[in-house]
């Protein structure tokens, strides 16, 4: 009963990670003409490993600004800046691990 | 000449130490210079390889990472690895953390620039734009068709031709340092050649011209002297016959008979007799009768006359020397001055002598240790200073 309870309390929280990213992210993301992918590829270009980019993606969710984005600077005066996230740090690490999961090289080349 | 045909069992102890030093520290020498060169040469050879590669290389890994570059771009509709048959190829990110790799080794070094592994050369880059996260791209090529094999057929090929000037080295150096051992021992060979033969004739001179006087027609003070006479004379003969002995007829066939020895015994005794009252010397004798060896009855007697002349020369006035006989062994022991502890390893060598205060050239038991060899006779030597000295022989 313990242990039924403990799964589904786990299951639960797994899955509400996985829809904040799916909520919170890509809902707002949804129709940019630039997606969630590509950015996460110009991350790669400039940070290349999983420590440095969720790094310079948490400072930047946390606190946008013109000069740390990877944006070119006539995208960003197009675009505007972000809002800084609403989401707080344990669930921001959590929504950028899903981000990282999703988009990551690893395992896909072939 | 004889001296320079047989220097090597002459060599001493210490010479011998200094021989094994000097071939061990060459060995040594010699070794660490094979080493260094070849080390030097695998280390140019690799070096003219890698200068021979790096251009194609550096081409090769840019054309790669434009491809890189094309993937990171179409890598939503493409996610296939650029591959090249010319090539095999991996890519690592900024954590050094594989991304993917078609590479025969799969631990690549990501600090060296270029390498040399198991028949691959590998060349390392790292990427100014991180494509795919990648910050490190190494390449691989083979190596060219049995190159390893080729540095290392040669290196074993200079490796022995300096070698073998080294041991001609060697040698030269070694005949360098044992010139002059070689030549202190023939001088003194021949220097004592050429003396006995001086000597033989005044010396069997005097003997018999004493032998002639008859004593008894003389006065007690007159007896006296010329028994002194005698007694100088015996042991100049003494000395002449171990000298001729070592320098001429050590090497002259054996006559090998039986030898009564105890027989032999009281004759030298009888014939050391007027030198031992000389120092007032008493003795003890315990023989055993009917022992006997097969052995030239010469050789025997040069046993006995060492071993007795040297117990007599380095006794004390008035001592003793017992002489022991048993089946088996003959010792002879003095109560004279002994020998330091430290000398007597030494004694046995040629022209060694434990106390210099009595004259003498060292040779007496250079020669007893040489006839004890010849017949297999085992010599041992024990001492106490100012107590005396114990010698035996026993087979
Ligand atoms: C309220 C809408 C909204 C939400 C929610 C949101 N974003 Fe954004 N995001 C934007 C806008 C607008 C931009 C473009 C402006 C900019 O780059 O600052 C942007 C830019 C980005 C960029 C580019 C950053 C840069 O360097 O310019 C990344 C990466 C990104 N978002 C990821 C995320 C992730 C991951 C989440 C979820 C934790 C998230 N976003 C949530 C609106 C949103």
């Amino acid at each position: 009963m313990v242990k039924k309870c403990f799964l589904i309390f786990t299951l639960a929280l797994s899955l509400e990670a996985k829809s904040l990213y799916e909520h919170h992210c890509v809902s707002c993301h949804d129709g940019m003409t630039i997606t969630l992918e590509k950015f996460f590829f110009r991350y790669l270009l400039k940070y290349s490993s999983e420590a440095e980019v969720q790094k310079a993606l948490f400072a930047y969710m946390k606190n946008p600004k013109a000069e740390t984005s990877i944006l070119e600077p006539w995208l960003i005066n197009r675009i505007g800046i972000k809002k800084p996230t609403t989401l707080n740090d344990k669930e921001l690490d959590a929504a950028l691990k899903d981000y990282w999961e999703q988009h990551k090289v690893f395992g896909k080349l072939k | 000449m004889l001296a320079l045909k047989s220097w090597d069992t002459h060599l001493r102890a210490s010479e011998k130490k200094t021989l094994v030093s000097f071939l061990l520290l060459y060995a040594f020498l010699t070794s660490l210079i094979l080493v260094f060169v070849a080390i030097f040469y695998y280390a140019s050879q690799r070096e003219l390889l890698f200068q021979e590669k790096r251009e194609i290389l550096s081409t090769l890994t840019n054309e790669h990472i434009a491809h890189l570059k094309n993937l990171h771009n179409t890598f939503d509709k493409n996610q296939t690895y650029p591959r090249d048959t010319r090539y095999e190829s991996a890519i690592f990110d900024s954590s050094l953390k594989e991304i993917f790799s078609t590479l025969h080794s799969n631990s690549v070094n990501l600090y060296e620039d270029i390498y040399f592994e198991k028949g691959h050369i590998y060349f390392i880059k790292e990427l100014e734009f991180y494509y795919l996260g990648a910050r490190y791209c190494a390449l691989e090529i083979p190596a060219p068709q049995g190159w390893e094999h080729a540095v290392y057929q040669k290196l074993f090929l200079y490796g022995g031709i300096i070698f073998l000037v080294l041991v001609v080295i060697g040698y030269f150096l070694l005949l360098l340092l044992l010139e002059p051992m070689r030549q202190a021992i023939s001088l003194l060979d021949r220097f004592i050649k050429d003396t006995t033969h001086e000597l033989n004739t005044p010396v069997h001179t005097i003997l018999s011209n004493i032998e002639m006087i008859e004593l008894a027609t003389l006065d007690a003070s007159l007896c006296k002297k010329l028994n002194r006479i005698a007694i100088a004379s015996k042991t100049i003969s003494n000395l002449y016959d171990d000298l001729t002995y070592l320098v001429l007829s050590h090497h002259a066939p054996s006559h090998n008979e039986v030898v009564v020895l105890k027989a032999l015994i009281e004759e030298r005794m009888e014939y050391f007799h007027l030198l031992m009252e000389s120092k007032k010397i008493s003795q003890s004798l315990f023989l055993e009768e009917h022992v006997t060896l097969v052995i030239d009855r010469k050789k025997m007697t040069k046993i006995i006359d060492n071993l007795l002349s040297n117990a007599i020369k380095y006794n004390t006035l008035k001592g003793n020397i017992t002489v022991t006989l048993t089946s088996f062994s003959l010792s002879i022991e003095d109560t004279g001055v002994g020998i330091e502890e430290s000398k007597l390893p030494h004694v046995f060598e040629r022209y060694s002598r434990f106390d210099t205060t009595v004259g003498g050239f060292g040779i007496g038991l250079n020669i007893v240790s040489l006839i004890a060899k010849e017949y297999g006779l085992h010599v041992s030597l024990s001492s106490e200073l100012k107590k005396g000295t114990k010698v035996s022989l026993s087979w």
